[in-house]
């Protein structure tokens, strides 16, 4: 009997501590005076919202047929601007054992769009010294004239761009410029306060949660590996079963997926040198525990300060994770480039070799706009990054678009040739390293050159011969 | 700034977990000189030219490997307080030496600018080509380089006032190898930057990913030989030494005792440190004769206090500063004569 008693205490211990990392869910309500029935205070449906919108605006991106397509353009723009009811998602939606719960954006939230969150500045990267709305509106318009969202003759991949711009100037800003910046502060959306009159979360909660929701991770990431989180995103077909933590079989496109820079954060990770997506959930979710043990009280100096740390944590290791892209990328159009002017050489059929550029210089270009629209102004580091990628990839004339007429046309001009784009590449990549320290450091044009070394080295010492 | 509180600073400053790191890991690394494995092969190898060669019993032989008048002479000393000073001065020095990733980096952006683009040569090539070609002329630029470096710092007359401190030595162990001064160190490092940075870039450029080296034990093959095949013996009383003819190829240990004889005929001989090739090149050359007795340092008769740690480490930038004094007042008169 006392040996039953040991084992079942033992097993219990033991399935107790098999879900040991908290979760992004089960934080109680503190709002003093709620009067509702919620169990649970975390709510951030608005943001998985705009994650389906963004999904789904990058699908209709790739939708175009060459010719001018009013309809398209209408559609990208209710996904993008419009907060029409009965928008269906688009993307993600079920792929084989991957189940999806959500098929429309209103079983997410209602009402929500992307454009009025997008940030306002100027965007100096892209022609025509543009704001963050106009070039996305602008991508938009061309892109639904394209084939299949490319257009050759820039050499833009507006599916690419638009998809990465929006991860960066709507989720990214919005996060760190916004809700882990200006909105901790003492006097704004207090924790005192239900962030709105009858709601279940606090003020300072609320806009934690928004935070949260904008980068894109499950709410079970600290009990998954980044592999995990990765097949998540790529809905691969083993990843429902990590995914789905309440069991229910399916999906929930609200705190079950993973998206954007979650993924990506994901995807750097499993390659075993960097950990950003667990520092950047775990910030999120002690913060969040700050919050709950704050009980309804507005913050003390002393948990502002935590909390800001925690805010700093999140923004410095999602700042890294655009960093890591703008690399990688950087590698990937260096070793496009390398392939074409061999091709180019041996007059050999460019045109597959041609779109896998375009593609990857347009992720390279949405990450290293993304990189500047955070809440950090990066001065000179942008300069030289805009300046080393340029308007638009090099052509094979040797042209690049450099700015746009006043009808909103493309202007091309003679640039530096192909061959002398591959340094500019390497440079970037340096950049990204010397300005950033990024570690995971994938596509590195440079590695070769790294592993070497440590070959050859043998330490710096005083010796004779 | 008081001497106590320079003192107090070098304390503070000094991460003395990494110095004793540093002095167990030359010990324990294979790719360092005096890692334990290849000591105890010299010892070996010692043992059996003792035994076979020189004729002597086991007893003998260990006392002439072991002995206390060598390991624990007062040149031994000094070689073994050199050591640790430099180890802990190299702790601050170090990080200051530009690195053979950043001379590499650099010349590879260079390349890129230079040609205008980027070229594989080789690219149906098998690898193994390219890594012996990596392996083969990474082993003769490395060679030759320290052979002139060599050269210089005993033929360049204010260089070899930094070199005179490894020749100060009048007993010779593995150890002797540290007894360097820090200026020569530092002069020995950036040349294994810039021949390790031009190498790695332009390998690297033109093979790609291809280029690499053949290591034994993570050790570049050709060091690794040299250092099991009785490198420290170089630095010993064990005259080990080849037949004439193998010696015009590569250094025996007795021909680099012989580079630190006291004998005039000896003098700036011998530069070589694996091929004797670069020796016979620029004609300073000497090979062994069996059966000669050598003693090593800088002059025949031992000098009051040349073994004195204060001396060896100062005196070097004293005479400096003579030898500019003295070349700027023959310039002066030199200038003189001439406005006659």
């Amino acid at each position: 009997m006392k040996l039953n008693l040991l084992v079942a205490s033992i097993a219990i211990a033991g399935a107790a501590n098999v879900s040991a990392a908290p979760n992004y869910v089960d934080f109680p309500v503190t709002v003093k005076g709620y009067e509702g029935d919620a169990k649970h205070s975390v709510s951030y449906s608005g943001q998985a919202a705009r994650q389906v919108l963004h999904t789904s605006l990058k699908k209709l991106s790739g939708q175009g047929n060459g010719q001018p397509n009013a309809e398209l353009k209408a559609k990208m723009l209710s996904y993008f601007a419009a907060k029409d009811a009965g928008r269906s998602i688009l993307s993600p939606v079920t792929k084989g054992a991957f189940i999806v719960d959500q098929s429309g954006v209103d079983q997410l939230s209602k009402k929500k769009n992307l454009v009025g969150k997008v940030y306002k500045g100027s965007v100096p990267g892209w022609p025509g010294g543009m704001t963050g709305p106009e070039v996305l509106e602008s991508m938009i318009d061309k892109a639904s004239s394209s084939n299949k969202g490319y257009d050759p003759l820039t050499g833009y991949d507006y599916q690419q761009l638009i998809s990465k711009f929006v991860m960066g100037a709507v989720f990214y800003n919005q996060a760190v410029d916004n809700y882990l910046d200006e909105k901790l502060a003492a006097d704004i959306k207090p924790n005192s306060q239900p962030y709105k009159a009858g709601k279940q979360y606090t003020g300072k909660e609320h806009v934690w949660d928004e935070a949260f929701g904008y980068f894109g991770a499950p709410a079970n990431t600290l009990n998954l590996n980044a592999e995990a989180v990765y097949k998540i995103a790529k809905q691969k077909s083993d990843a429902l079963a990590l995914a789905d933590f309440n069991g229910d079989g399916k999906v929930s496109l609200y705190n079950e997926m993973a998206y954007a820079h979650a993924y990506y954060a994901a995807g750097f990770d499993k390659g075993g040198k960097t950990t950003y997506l667990h520092n950047i959930v775990q910030a999120f979710v002690d913060g969040r525990q700050l919050l709950t043990d704050a009980k309804g009280e507005n913050l003390t100096d002393a948990q502002r300060t935590e909390l800001k740390t925690h805010a700093s944590t999140i923004a410095d290791n999602w700042q890294l994770v655009i960093a890591e892209a703008v690399f990688k990328y950087a590698g990937s159009t260096y070793k496009d480039l390398q392939k074409l002017n061999k091709l180019i050489e041996t007059n050999g059929d460019i045109a597959k070799e041609f779109r896998g550029y375009a593609k990857h210089w347009a992720e390279l270009k949405g990450f290293a706009l993304a990189l500047q629209v955070g809440n950090k102004n990066l001065g000179e580091t942008a300069v030289k990054l805009n300046r080393l990628i340029g308007f638009s990839p090099v052509l094979l004339g040797n042209t690049q678009v450099m700015g746009l007429d006043a009808k909103g046309n493309y202007l091309q001009a003679s640039s530096i040739d192909m061959k002398q784009y591959m340094l500019h590449m390497l440079k970037v990549q340096q950049l990204m390293v010397d300005q950033f320290g990024v570690k995971a450091r994938n596509k590195d044009v440079l590695a070769d050159m790294g592993e070497l070394a440590d070959k050859l080295s043998s330490g710096v010492s005083a010796e004779n011969d | 700034m008081s001497y106590e509180n320079i003192v107090r600073y070098f304390i503070i400053e000094t991460n003395w977990l990494e110095l004793y790191q540093q002095v167990i890991v030359a010990f324990t690394d294979p790719k360092k000189r005096v890692f334990w494995g290849y000591l105890l092969l010299s010892v070996f190898v010692a043992f059996v030219w003792l035994r076979w060669f020189k004729r002597k019993d086991s007893k003998q032989a260990f006392f002439t490997i072991f002995s206390r008048k060598v390991w624990w002479s007062q040149s031994a000393k000094a070689d073994y307080a050199i050591f640790l000073i430099n180890k802990l001065s190299f702790l601050f020095i170090a990080p200051l030496i530009i690195t053979q990733l950043a001379v590499a980096t650099w010349l590879f952006e260079y390349l890129h600018e230079l040609l205008g683009y980027r070229i594989i040569i080789g690219d149906e090539w098998p690898k193994w080509i390219i890594v012996t070609l990596f392996t083969l002329t990474y082993f003769l630029l490395d060679d030759f380089s320290r052979f002139y470096v060599h050269k210089l710092l005993h033929e360049v007359p204010a260089l070899w006032l930094f070199h005179k401190t490894h020749h100060s030595a009048r007993t010779l162990t593995p150890i002797t190898v540290f007894r360097t001064h820090p200026v020569e160190g530092i002069i020995f490092a950036l040349r294994s930057v810039l021949v390790q940075g031009i190498l790695i870039a332009l390998f690297v450029f033109f093979f790609g990913p291809k280029a690499d080296l053949y290591t034994v034990l993570g050790v570049g093959l050709f060091a690794f030989l040299f250092n099991t095949l009785g490198a420290n013996l170089r630095h010993s009383h064990i005259g080990i030494g080849y037949p004439d003819w193998l010696e015009r190829y590569l250094i025996s240990p007795v021909q680099h005792q012989i580079h630190h004889s006291t004998d005039p005929r000896h003098f700036d001989k011998n530069y070589g440190v694996i091929l004797a090739i670069w020796d016979r090149l620029f004609n300073s050359l000497v090979v062994s004769t069996r059966g000669q007795f050598l003693a090593f340092g800088l002059s025949r008769e031992e000098k009051k206090g040349e073994q004195n740690l204060f001396f060896i480490y100062f005196s070097p930038f004293k005479e400096l500063s003579s030898l500019l004094k003295a070349k700027k007042s023959a310039n002066k008169s030199k200038g003189e004569k001439l406005k006659i």
